[in-house]
Formats: structure tokens, sequence, C-alpha cells
């Protein structure tokens, strides 16, 4: 019975639980525009969590998000490239996001480097240069076009709430239909076997980290969407959000029972969460010790359930 | 002598590593930085590089044990913030001092039995401890601030005899941490440990009677122990507590251990070594201070430092 | 003491122990006297060596107690074992390979001095003394790293034999020796069984065996033989003993007639020493690596997926000369060449045990695709192999860790018969499997020979190789040295043909 409970990833009740809490202590706000609001801010965070979820189930991490997410906005708001229409702007973002998650992939599977090391040193890099690149200030405007986009509702739900949704689903698909979600499934559960098996090991995670750089890249781009005014700090704290959402949600080194759908509510809970502490009056020191206390109990959860097994 | 310094160019000969590598760098530093320009062999930018060097020297040291073990510390960047934020507490120093250490104790503790008795990833064990503990030190002091006693400021920034008492910080530090690695069966067993897990055998050391998992939450301990003795020399030279003074500490720290030849995946290094990789870290800020670099671009090479050192080592494992 | 009632140092009673769902020793007894030399025989996967690591501290025993001097001993880790005196030379190596010898020698029970720190000039000089005692002229501040195989195997005996243990195990201390190693060793043995300790001696050498020990105590299939003094044995019925048992109808009739030359290797050559070999393997045939364990069987297994690189040699594979496969693509390169390897250790590199009983039987034909194109149903594939192997599992949906070994194997084996292979090299195709699986793989394997595959295989039983396979290779020190058609061979041929040309340079 405990075991079976275990199975279903913590994130759908925490979802569950912060939901009722915020029922009871704030009813009003349980209503479609006001939620949407507030979901729409987490879509950038969901969107990296996809590329997460991947490298995680391959048992690498990818830290270097922060750092993608903040050229590719300066590289916007700065208007070092006057004259770039929005899909330079996407090129060169997927550019720059499928450069780094190749970096980081062959430092890990070719060179057998720490992944933690690997991708925070390449946000290190990456932030340094944007900070050097901007003195420290705010580089510029966002492009109009980019926050009417990023404003649009369809009804009561907002147009990147819908895009979130839409990039999960092709997620799922991956994962689920394609040769590829078999051997990321293999390789996590056990390398050498997966090896045995045929399946090209360093390839399949060599892939998974393009496919996070991209995925990056694509958040970057929401994220950027979703500001006026761009900025030197922004996304530098969603890379290890992200590694939290993503544990919540039951995907966790080489074990994925989570899918997909379950760090899609990791990161639901995540927007909850900063509404509910909001509420009660929380700030920020308190979000960076329920990140940390989030991660910590996920991953006992999970280690002591590996062990037994 | 002649045997001990070929030994540090070889991985063969001894479980030192490379030391005798960052050996020849830090010459070669303190030759270019001494004809290259003017004010670096001044007395007093002497003084201050030896006061820059001691947060990075002893905290390293601390990173030194848990990598000899094949682990890693995220969390002593937070732990060296925290430190300096109990000290700025309105209280008598002979209370926060203690204090310091008796909760950074508790913090290594705490990492060691989640990675040892409840099978965390070292990595993410102490990332997670990285964030509790700051989001704790900003509830403590939210912006740099606050009071630190004067005998801790008199202890960090004066000189006795003409010798500025950081040196005497740094030896007290790295004597401390020589007893311990080479003077005790601790320091011995690290080794051991490290080395099993390096080859492979996680179980060879067990097979000795060695207490593996005690000794490595000790490993954690101390590590954590010497991130607050680095937080509290650092509350006395800021002359505050700063909840952001720790940042990106550890990553120097993991650095300046891996330039000093020390092997990430355990068992082989040494403290010299990384004495020397704390040393070179420190000349490189130095330099580039000298030279007008901008922080933003130091940051960027750090990393970039980082980078290339640990894909010089090459690891069986992949992944984390 | 009496003759009547030999009051015992050491007696392990009734021991019991499985892994998971393989038993591994069944009731066993053992009793050792102080001062004397003990033999531990039997064949490979008797269970001498678990035994010997319950004895050690390395494993808990499932049922039974171990007396010393009549008192229970409880021994949950190395540690309570060292403590009572109970000091192992380990098959495998244990020695940390950063640590210099003096350190391996005293870790864990360092002297110390005045100020707390580890004695390193006693360390160094007790060493040094010790190695002396064994001929050895090494200088005990050398890392271990830098020696060589049969300098470690000394420094581990030199590590075993502590001045405060009464009891020394020695489990197959002269495999990296030749024979003035063997000698001196021996001369060791005497002078601490004269000191009174007991030692256990685990050794296929028979000559080493008569020379050394004073009793006997043979186990099978992890159940206890009997307990013989060596004046009442001789080497004829220590090996009968051992063996003796029947070939049952446990394995299928044997190929009437053989097919094209599917796998050929010329003048091969495992290691820079080792006599280069000739061997042919043809469709319908199951040719079996025979010998004791770890003589170089795997070595000529693994360099045909690249896992291991000879050191010289030519490989021909359905007539067409191939270089040997490299580390990166070998698996995947010899896949498309029609050849499955199935490695020996099931749930290492064998299973992905998480992992539903579907995805594993059909990962090696998902890994035949591109990786970002449709991954096929194959769900007609999966209920066919699970129907022709007789898989027992609620639904294929299940975890194929929870299936019995011989499921598990069973499963294992279909990821490679779905593919079409036309070569299967198999390591281990029964380790750990109950015996009425065994039957069925036996079944499986002579059905997929005689519809023209062809089957390199090795294991650790030998009586399974000679009933599964039509030829062997006897397989000693990375060479092959001999060949015999499985019908005339008995696991006492086998072991003569190994033993007796045994003097292996170190």
């Amino acid at each position: 019975m405990l075991r079976r409970l275990v199975s279903v990833p913590p994130a759908y009740y925490v979802f569950g639980l912060l939901l009722l809490t915020l029922w009871l202590a704030r009813p009003n706000m349980l209503n479609p525009n006001v939620l949407g609001i507030f979901i729409r801010q987490v879509v950038p965070l969901g969107i990296l969590v996809l590329g997460q979820l991947l490298v995680m189930r391959v048992r690498s991490i990818d830290l270097s998000g922060g750092g993608v997410i903040l050229l590719i906005n300066y590289i916007i708001t700065s208007r070092t490239f006057p004259e770039a229409s929005g899909l330079t702007f996407i090129l060169m973002a997927l550019a720059i996001g499928g450069g780094v998650g190749l970096l980081n992939g062959f430092m890990v599977a070719k060179r057998r480097v720490s992944a933690v090391i690997v991708t925070l040193a390449v946000s290190i890099i990456l932030v340094g240069f944007v900070q050097f690149l901007s003195s420290g200030k705010p580089p510029g405007d966002v492009p109009k076009y980019m926050n009417e986009i990023f404003n649009i509702s369809l009804g009561f739900v907002p147009l990147p709430v819908l895009f979130w949704v839409v990039c999960t689903g092709i997620m799922w698909l991956v994962m689920q239909q394609s040769v590829y979600g078999r051997y990321v499934e293999a390789v996590g559960e056990n390398a050498e076997a997966a090896a045995f098996c045929g399946v090209p090991v360093e390839r399949t995670v060599v892939m998974a980290h393009v496919l996070a750089g991209l995925i990056a890249a694509v958040a970057a781009l929401v994220q950027t969407g979703s500001i006026a005014v761009g900025s030197v700090r922004v996304g530098l704290d969603l890379p290890i959000l992200a590694v939290a959402a993503t544990i919540l949600g039951g995907v966790v080194f080489g074990r994925g029972e989570g899918g997909v759908w379950g760090p899609f509510f990791g990161v639901l809970s995540f927007a909850l969460l900063f509404v509910v502490m909001t509420v009660f009056g929380i700030g920020d020191p308190g979000k960076l010790i329920a990140q940390g206390l989030i991660i910590l109990m996920a991953a006992i959860l999970y280690g002591s359930r590996s062990k037994r097994g | 002598m002649i045997a001990f310094i070929r030994s540090g160019f070889s991985t063969r000969r001894s479980r030192h590593g490379l030391w005798a590598v960052p050996l020849v760098i830090v010459i070669a530093l303190l030759a270019a930085l001494t004809f290259g320009t003017d004010q670096f062999a001044s007395g007093e930018n002497l003084a201050n590089v030896v006061s820059q060097a001691m947060p990075l020297l002893i905290a390293a040291i601390g990173q030194l044990f848990v990598i000899l073990v094949g682990g890693l510390d995220l969390s002593i960047g937070s732990v060296i913030s925290f430190s300096t934020a109990i000290l700025s507490l309105d209280g008598p120093a002979v209370v926060l001092i203690p204090a310091v250490f008796v909760l950074a104790g508790l913090v290594g503790l705490i990492n060691g039995l989640v990675i040892t008795r409840l099978n965390v990833h070292p990595i993410i064990a102490t990332l997670a401890m990285q964030y509790i503990l700051l989001g704790i030190t900003r509830i403590l002091r939210p912006v740099s601030g606050g009071e630190i006693s004067g005998i801790l400021i008199a202890a960090v920034q004066g000189s006795v005899l003409g010798l500025p008492l950081p040196f005497l910080w740094g030896l007290l530090a790295i004597g401390l941490a020589a007893k311990i690695l080479y003077g005790s069966r601790f320091g011995l067993h690290l080794f051991g440990i490290g080395g099993g897990v390096a080859a492979g055998m996680d179980d060879a050391a067990r097979n000795y009677g060695i207490r593996v998992e005690r000794n490595i939450v000790l490993a954690y301990v101390a590590c954590a122990l010497f991130a607050a003795l680095a937080g509290v020399f650092l509350a006395g030279r800021i002359v505050s507590g700063d909840p952001n003074v720790g940042l990106l500490f550890e990553l120097d720290a993991v650095t300046a251990v891996a330039i000093g030849g020390t092997q990430l995946s355990g068992g082989v290094g040494s403290l010299h070594g990384t004495v020397l990789g704390a040393i070179i870290m420190v000349l490189l800020a130095n330099g580039m201070n000298m030279a007008n670099i901008s922080p933003f671009v130091q940051t960027a090479i750090k990393g970039g430092l980082l980078l290339a050192i640990v894909g010089l080592q090459s690891r069986k494992k992949m992944g984390l | 003491m009496t003759d009547a009632e030999p009051i015992w140092l050491i007696e392990m009673q009734s021991i019991s122990k499985a892994f998971g769902a393989s038993r591994v020793l069944k009731d066993v007894t053992l009793r050792l006297r102080a001062g004397s030399v003990h033999a531990l025989m039997g064949e490979n996967g008797a269970g001498k060596s678990t035994l010997m690591k319950i004895l050690a501290g390395v494993h808990r025993s499932d049922a039974g107690r171990i007396l010393k001097n009549g008192e229970p001993l409880h021994l949950p880790s190395p540690r309570e074992a060292l403590a009572a005196g109970i000091s192992t030379v380990f098959q495998e190596m244990s020695l940390l390979p950063n640590l210099t010898i003096a350190e391996n020698m005293f870790l864990g029970r360092e002297p110390l001095t005045g100020s707390g720190s580890p004695d390193r000039r006693k360390m160094r000089a007790e060493t040094a003394k010790a190695l002396a005692e064994l001929d050895l002229r090494l200088d005990p501040d050398q890392l271990v790293s830098t020696l060589t195989i049969a300098e470690r195997q000394f420094v581990e005996i030199a590590h075993g034999i502590k001045a405060d243990a009464s009891v020394l195990i020695l489990d197959e201390p002269t495999a990296a020796l030749n024979a003035a190693d063997v000698e001196v060793l021996n001369r060791s043995i005497r002078r601490l069984k004269a000191e009174g300790k007991a030692i256990v001696y685990i050794s296929h050498r028979m000559d080493e065996i008569f020379d050394m020990c004073d009793e006997v105590t043979v186990l099978k299939d992890g159940q206890y033989v009997g307990t013989k003094t060596i004046r009442d044995v001789t080497q004829h019925s220590l090996i009968a003993m051992m063996v003796g048992r029947e070939l049952s109808d446990l394995y299928p009739v044997r190929a009437a007639s053989f097919g094209q030359p599917v796998l050929e290797l010329t003048a091969f050559r495992a290691s820079g020493k080792a006599r280069p070999f000739d061997l042919m393997l043809r469709q319908g045939e199951i040719l079996g690596l025979a010998g004791l364990e770890g003589q170089g069987q795997q070595k000529i297994m693994r360099s045909l997926m690249g896992r291991f690189v000879p050191a010289g040699g030519s490989l021909r594979l359905h007539g067409q000369a191939l270089k040997f496969p490299r580390p990166v693509n070998g698996i995947r390169a010899m896949a498309q060449l029609g050849v499955g390897f199935v490695p020996e250790d099931r749930k290492e590199e064998g299973l992905m045990l998480g992992l539903s009983v579907a995805s594993n039987l059909v990962i090696a034909l998902h890994s035949e695709r591109p990786a970002f194109t449709r991954a096929r149903g194959l769900g007609s594939v999966v209920k066919q192999m699970m129907d022709s192997l007789h898989v027992k599992a609620a639904s294929p949906a299940i975890p194929v860790g929870s299936l019995s070994g011989g499921n598990q194997q069973k499963v294992l084996l279909g990821r490679y018969l779905a593919r079409n292979v036309k070569l299967l090299v198999i390591e281990e195709p029964t380790r750990g499997v109950d015996i009425g699986a065994k039957s069925e793989i036996y079944r499986l394997l002579r059905d997929f020979a005689n519809v023209g595959g062809a089957v390199l295989v090795t294991s650790r039983e030998t009586i399974e190789l000679i009933g599964l396979c039509d030829r062997l290779a006897v397989v000693h020190g990375d060479t092959v040295v001999a060949a015999m058609p499985a019908a005339d061979a008995t696991e006492h041929s086998i072991l003569a043909a190994a033993l007796t040309t045994s003097e292996v340079a170190a």
C-alpha cells in the first residue's frame, strides 16, 4: 500500500494540498482568470523543466539554463542586433541553446566530467560574459511584439500556457512513441545493460543535452516575452527550480515514473507555492528554503526507495 | 627531496596528484607579477594578497576532505555566508564564534548522514543544503550589515611583529589539516576509502574493517567546519555580515583543489597541492585586478578554468 | 583434547545462503582444527568463496551459526571477523591501489605514535619483515598500483598473515604465482601451521592440496559432500567427490551434422604472452569454452564485441574477413552482422530490471532504427517471444526484476532470439536459474542451432557445457589447451586437460 502511494509522484499531492490551502485562505483567488495569470508566470520554468527531465532521465543534470536564458535575453533586449527580426532572434536563440547543449553533452558523455560541475561552470561563464557586456546594468526594452504575443489570451487560457501544454504534449509523444524515448528509458535504467542491447549510450546522452539546450532557448524566448525590460538577473534561479520541480514530479536520476506530466504538475505546484507563500507573507528566503527542502525530501524519498528495490 | 618533487609530476609514484605542476605555475605567476607590474611586490599588496587568499585557502582545504572520498560539497558557500551572518548578530563573540562552529558542524553532519544513510547523491544533498542555508541566512541578515566583534576584526586585520595575522590563520588551518590528513588514522582512511571508490571497489575499505560511512560523515563535518573558519575570517575582514559573500565559493574551492592536482574521483590528492591551487586562484585574481580586467570577465574566466581543469581529469562514471 | 571429542577452533554449522532466488549454500558444515591446513574443494560455483566470505564477515548467512572454541561468533561485517582473529586473502584483488604496501598491510589497525599519528616507521619496519619472510624484496613505501599482479598477490598474502590472527583463509592464493613463488608460499604456510593457526586453503591445483593440506572438505552445488583426512583420499577419489553427477535427460540431443563456418578465429592471441590458437564454429553447432574460472574465456568472447582488445589474430564471420570491433560501437556493429551477445551478469549488464518484460525483449529491435523515428509497437513480437520461451509473467508490462531468475534469463535470451541473430555468444546461459528453467534454456539454444544458428558459450558449470555443447575447447592461461567432442568429455578429463598444463608464467 505504501509502495503504491509513493509510486504516485509527490507533485500531485503537493498540488492538491496547496490548492486546498489556497481555497481555505483566499477562496476568491481560485478563479480561472487569476490562476491563469499565476500559471502564465511559470511557463518559462515549465518549458525548462522539459529539458531538465530529459537529462535527469539519463542520469545527468543541466544547470546551465540560467546562463542560456540570460544571454538570449541580453541579445534581444540590448539592441546589439537592431535590424533582427523575430525569426532571426529565434534562430540565434536556438543556435546558442544547441551549442551550449552540445558542449555540455560532449563534456558529460565523452569526457565523463561531472554534469553538475560542467553545467555550473558553463552557466558561470555565460553569466560573467553577459554582465561584462552590459556592465551589470539592465540592457534595454523587450520588443513590444514579444510582450503582446505573451499577453494574448484565448478565453481565460493565456497563450503561453497553451504553448507550454503543447510543448509538454510533444515531449510526451517523443518519450512515449519514438525510438529515442526507448533509448532514454534504457540508458537511465542501466547504461551498461543498454550498451549491451546495442543502444548508442553516449549519443543518447549528448542528444539529451542538446535537446535540453534547445528547450532552454525556447524558455528564454518565453521568459523574455514575459518581461518589459531586459535584466541581468533574469532566469538565474530557474535551473534549480527546474530540478526541484522535476524531482517533485517523480522523475529522478534514471527513473521516470512521473513521466512528463508529473513534472508538469511539479511546476504547477511551484506556481501555487509562490502564491501561497506570498499570501502568508513569506518572502524570498522562505522560497529558497522551500526549494532546498523539496529537493532534499524528494531525493531522500527516491534514494531510500532505490536502496530497497 | 628530488624524488619527492619528481613524484609531483607523476600520478604513478605517489597519491599526492600532480602538485608540482601548480608549483611551477605559482612560481611563474609570482615571477610574472613581480617583474611585470610595479605594485605587486609592494608590502601592502602582498599583505592584501595573503588576506584575500585566506578564505579560499581555508575553504578549499575543507573541500579537499570530501573530494578525497570521492564526494563534493556545494553547500560551503552558504556555510560561509551563514557564518558571517551569525557573527553579525547581537551578542558577545565568545558565544557567537563557538555557535558558528557548532552550527556548521551540524550542517556537515546532516550532509554526511543524508548522503551515507539516506543514499542521496552528494551533489544533490549539498545543493539542497546550499539553498536551505542560503534562505536561513537571508532571514538572519537580508542585506549586508551588522557589527562584528572588535576582537575578531583585530585578529584578522592586525599584525604581530610585522607579520600580518592572516598568515597565522593560514598556518593554523594548514597545520590542522596536515595533522588530520597525514597525522591520524582518519586521514589515512579517507585516502583508502577514496582509492576504493575511484577504483570501483566501494567495499574494499570496508573489508579492511574501516567504518566507511562514519568516516565519510566526518569528512563532511570537517569540510563544513573549515568553511565556517573561512566565514569567521571573512567576517573579520569585511566587518559585517553579508548573505552573498560566500556566493560561488564552493566552485572556486573545487577549482582550487582540482588545479592543485587532486583527482575529483577520490583517493589521489594533497594538501600542499590544494594550498598551491588556492594561491594560483588568488594570484590570478590579483593580476587581473591590476590589469583592470572587469570582475565579470574574471568570473567568466574562473568558470572556464574550472571547465578546463575538470575536462582534463578522466573518470569512468558518466552523469552527475 | 581427546580424539573422541575434538575441540574445533572454528565450527561453521548448517550454513545456508541465498542471493535472491538462487540458493548458493545449503546446510554446509566446516570444522577447522588449530595447527592444520584444511583444503576446501569443489567445482566452480560450488559455494566455496561464498562460505569463506561468510566466515570473513563479508556476507551474512541466512541460517546456521559459527562457533570459535565453542563460543558463538557474530560476524555482521569484516571488522568483527578481524577482531575475532579471522584473516582473509581473497581471490579477487582487494588492495587499495593508492596506498603504499605498508599502509595496505596495516589499514584499519595502524599502530600509533605518542602524538596519535600512524606510526609509519613501525609500519614500514614490520612490513619489511613480513615481506622478507615471503622472500619479497619490495619497498614498503611503494604504491600498490605500481606492483605486478604476482607482487600484489604476495602483498595480499603478507597482509593476511597477521600475528594476532588465529584463522587464515587463502582463496586461490596461487592463481597468479609461478612454481618458485608457490614454494615460498608453502614454506610460510607450514610455519603458520606450526604456530598453531588454522588455515583454509582453496586451490584447484591438486599437487598443492596433497602437498600442503591435512584435511579436505568437498562442496558440490552449495551442499556439503564430506570431510576426509588427506591420507584417506587420492586425486581420483577427490575429483569423484567433486563431480559425480549423472547426465540426465536435462540436455537435448546433439546435432548430427554442421553447416558452413560461421565464426573463424585464426592465430588469436588474447594477451601478449599467450600462445596463439585457432577456433572455428559452424552453423548448427554449439561450441563451449571450458576450463577453470577466469582463464581467458571471457577475453576471447568479449573480443568479439569490442569489449576486449586482443593482442593479435584475425576474425572471419560467414567467411568474410573483419577487423576486431572497437569498444565504442562494437556491440552495434556486430549486431548489424547478426551477432548477439548475452553478458554473464544479468543484473548489471544484461537486463534493465526496473523496465517491463516487453521493453527488455524489444529494446535490441528498437536499437536497429534511427533515434527519431516512431518506435514500432512490437506487441506481437513480445507475445510471440513470451509464448515460445514460456516466460511466466503476469503481464508483459510488469518489471522484469520481479520475475524469477529463470524467467529473467529467458527474457534476456529472447531479446537476441527476437532479432534473428545468426551467432549467439553467451557467457553464462543459466546462472542463478532453477533446474526446470535450465532444461528449457538448453532446448531453446539447441532449437536455435538446429535451424542454422551457431552458439559460442562458456559457463562456470563444466557439466552444463558437456551436456549442452557439441564440441568443447578447454581454455587455460588465455589460450586453448585442448579441444574435444563434448560427447567424449568428462569433468575429469576437462579438469585434467586444464590442470596438467597449468604451469602458467605469472
